[in-house]
């Protein structure tokens, strides 16, 4: 019966090969047609390339890029690194979207550093490229689509001023060494504290979260039994700002020590309910996606763009995150756009 | 029919794999798959995972297996970032500093390599074991010397190694491309026609009868775990090339991309059997898979359950093969 069976496989596998050969050859002669048909006016093929796939920060991305292709009338082809967080596997999806000659691409690059060759391989072969969310080293790119997060850490100070109003004692927990966003944020808010309410002393600024909420959790507790006489702390992303809010919650100060954070998720929003958490600034993924699209389009149109477009940053209390505009920006309606 | 069919599947089984995916993938994408440039992306893709799969073919050959190699990479990476910085006065780099953290990359995984054979050899753990020790220790020592940052360096020669249109218009490939090339002829040549070649496949067939005929088994499986671990060595090299920066998470569970490439070409989990052309080829179809997908604009998902499938089906052809062979 094996026997039988592995014939089979054979013969099956000369089958394939022989009519392999037959659409191989078919296909390279094809290949200048088609791309003459592309030039005759095509939909225009947008490659956008997140970071990751899973978190609700690169859905609404893809939301939004999906609503600029809609409205533009282009395709938009959404493909992440296979591995979240993986450097090599998001070279190599960009190399093969330079492969596969889209007419754009659109990428958070997970890298300052390693994704510069294959940004440069993409505009070699005269494909232009948008980044977006985080910026590139070499600065070889169209456009750079992004939160202005020197923007956003003043506009958290200016809420720390306002919470504790004018005085006290402030912690940084500062996110990550090396991580050009969120020292961006710090910067802001430190200078922008010293702007706003000049009597507050910020009594610790060099301790870092780490990557995960596990760690920014344990740094939060050490940091919190080191000074007790804490009023106001800021933390610059969302993983440290719930690890900072499950310290606070497992000491007990939760609510008495004023939390000022960055980005939102369920949890935290729940917490600003609860009045445990008294400012988040959120960006706009959703806008991040759209703009995107739409810069890169022009750069291909010949349309005049921007060369940095600040997609903005807006502070979050329990007073406004009811507001309509406000809702849309937390709970957008992404199915609306991803399931057409 | 059935003996030539045989010999068929169990001599070009990958290579029609091979054949299959491309011919598969090239009626389904654009033809934007079937380009030049898209072919060398296919080929640069590989040479990663390729060039470890040498060092890996050797290791199940002889009847182990290595999970380490991952971590090994990424502390390749470090080593040569953190050298390359030793050496930079801000001027040019020129030609022997980079060579010399390449070497000391090689260096560093192979006392990887030789730690994990002294240890399978001296105490008889299994290799498994050792090599899942290994995994944590290199990954720890890589963000230990990397103080669990990515190290940034002054560009230099081996960034250029990976490059897609390589400087000399001539080489048409990148040198990755050209050196996986003889690195394969190289361990095709080591296998099949010198003495170590010879052992290492008496060792993963029967160590006992090996060990009865006057092999030194301890002494060479320290020396396979060492060499092999020389060819993950210059993976990282090739990987830093990529990635331009010393990395200490990189390659993270690159060792089951690897391992699974060894298998589709052939190799045995239960030793005795691979071949350098099989796990090249295992490379291969792998990178056409995962270029596929992305032409065809799968999602994630559907490429690793894809992936999963073919590792299933090649273990199922392997079996196939013994059955008719018993």
């Amino acid at each position: 019966m094996i026997n039988h069976l592995h014939a089979r496989l054979t013969y099956l596998t000369v089958l394939l090969l022989l009519a392999g050969i037959i659409f191989t050859t078919a296909c390279n002669r094809s290949d200048s047609t088609g791309q003459s048909g592309e030039a005759a006016g095509e939909k225009l093929r947008i490659a956008v390339i997140p970071k990751g796939t899973t978190h609700l920060f690169w859905k609404s991305v893809h939301a939004g890029a999906a609503k600029a292709g809609q409205e533009l009338g282009v395709e938009i082809i959404w493909q992440g690194p296979q591995k979240e967080d993986d450097r090599q596997l998001q070279i190599q999806v960009v190399q093969n979207f330079v492969s596969r000659e889209v007419d754009g691409i659109v990428l958070a690059p997970l890298d300052e550093r390693s994704l510069v060759p294959p940004v440069k391989a993409a505009r070699n072969r005269k494909i232009p490229v948008v980044i977006f969310d985080s910026d590139l080293a070499s600065k070889d790119y169209e456009s750079f689509v992004a939160t202005d997060n020197y923007a956003g850490g003043k506009l958290a100070a200016q809420r720390m001023a306002e919470v504790l109003q004018g005085k006290g004692n402030v912690i940084v927990l500062r996110y990550a060494e090396g991580s050009a966003s969120t020292t961006a944020r710090e910067n802001g808010f430190m200078d922008g504290l010293k702007e706003y309410a000049p009597q507050v002393k910020i009594i610790s600024s060099n301790q870092y979260a780490g990557a995960t909420m596990e760690k920014a959790y344990q740094a939060s507790q050490n940091i919190l039994n080191r000074f007790s006489e804490v009023d106001g702390i800021f933390c610059a992303n969302e993983s440290s700002t719930q690890g900072m809010y499950r310290a606070l919650q497992t000491s007990g100060k939760a609510g008495k020590v004023k939390l000022i954070g960055f980005d939102a998720n369920e949890t935290l929003l729940k917490a600003m309910q609860d009045g445990h958490l008294h400012g988040l600034a959120v960006q706009d993924p959703f806008r991040m996606g759209y703009e995107g699209v739409k810069t890169a389009v022009a750069v291909i149109q010949k349309k005049p763009y921007e060369k940095r477009l600040d997609t903005g940053v807006v502070m979050i209390t329990k007073e406004n995150m009811d507001s309509p505009e406000n809702e849309e920006l937390l709970n957008p309606d992404l199915d609306k756009w991803l399931e057409e | 029919m059935n003996i030539t069919g045989k010999k068929v599947l169990s001599q070009f089984g990958p290579f029609l794999g091979l054949i299959f995916v491309f011919v598969l993938f090239s009626i389904l994408c654009p033809p934007a798959f079937t380009s030049v440039y898209n072919i060398k992306t296919i080929l640069t893709q590989s040479v990663i995972v390729g060039i470890a799969a040498f060092g890996m073919t050797m290791i199940i050959i002889s009847g182990g297996i290595d999970l380490s190699v991952g971590s090994q990479i990424a502390l390749g990476t470090v080593v040569i970032a953190t050298v390359l910085n030793m050496g930079n006065t801000g001027a040019e780099m020129g030609f022997m500093w980079p060579l010399l953290a390449a070497l000391a990359a090689i260096a560093a995984c192979g006392v990887c390599g030789f730690i994990i054979g002294r240890f399978i050899s001296r105490f008889t753990i299994v290799p498994f074991i050792v090599t899942l020790g290994m995994m944590q220790i290199a990954r720890g020592v890589a963000k230990w010397i990397a103080k669990e940052q990515t190290v940034t360096t002054p560009p230099n020669w081996l960034q250029d190694l990976m490059l897609l249109d390589p400087q000399p218009e001539w080489l048409f490939f990148g040198p990755g491309v050209w050196i996986t090339l003889i690195l394969f002829v190289l361990v095709t040549i080591l296998l099949r026609y010198t003495v170590f070649g010879r052992y290492v496949f008496a060792i993963g067939s029967n160590e006992q009868t090996a060990r009865l005929c006057g092999i030194p088994v301890k002494y060479y499986k320290t020396a396979i775990y060492t060499f092999s671990a020389f060819f993950t060595g210059i993976a990282s090299i090739m990987q830093y090339s990529n990635l331009t920066v010393g990395d200490p998470t990189a390659a993270n569970g690159m060792e089951l991309d690897i391992i699974a490439a060894v298998v589709i070409g052939g190799g045995s989990l239960s030793g005795g059997e691979g071949s350098a052309l099989g796990s090249i080829i295992g490379a291969l179809i792998m990178a056409v898979l995962r270029n596929g997908c992305n032409m065809l604009g799968l999602p994630n998902y559907v490429q690793e359950i894809i992936i999963g499938v073919i590792i299933v089906g090649a273990v199922l052809v392997d079996r196939l093969k013994h059955r008719i062979k018993a």
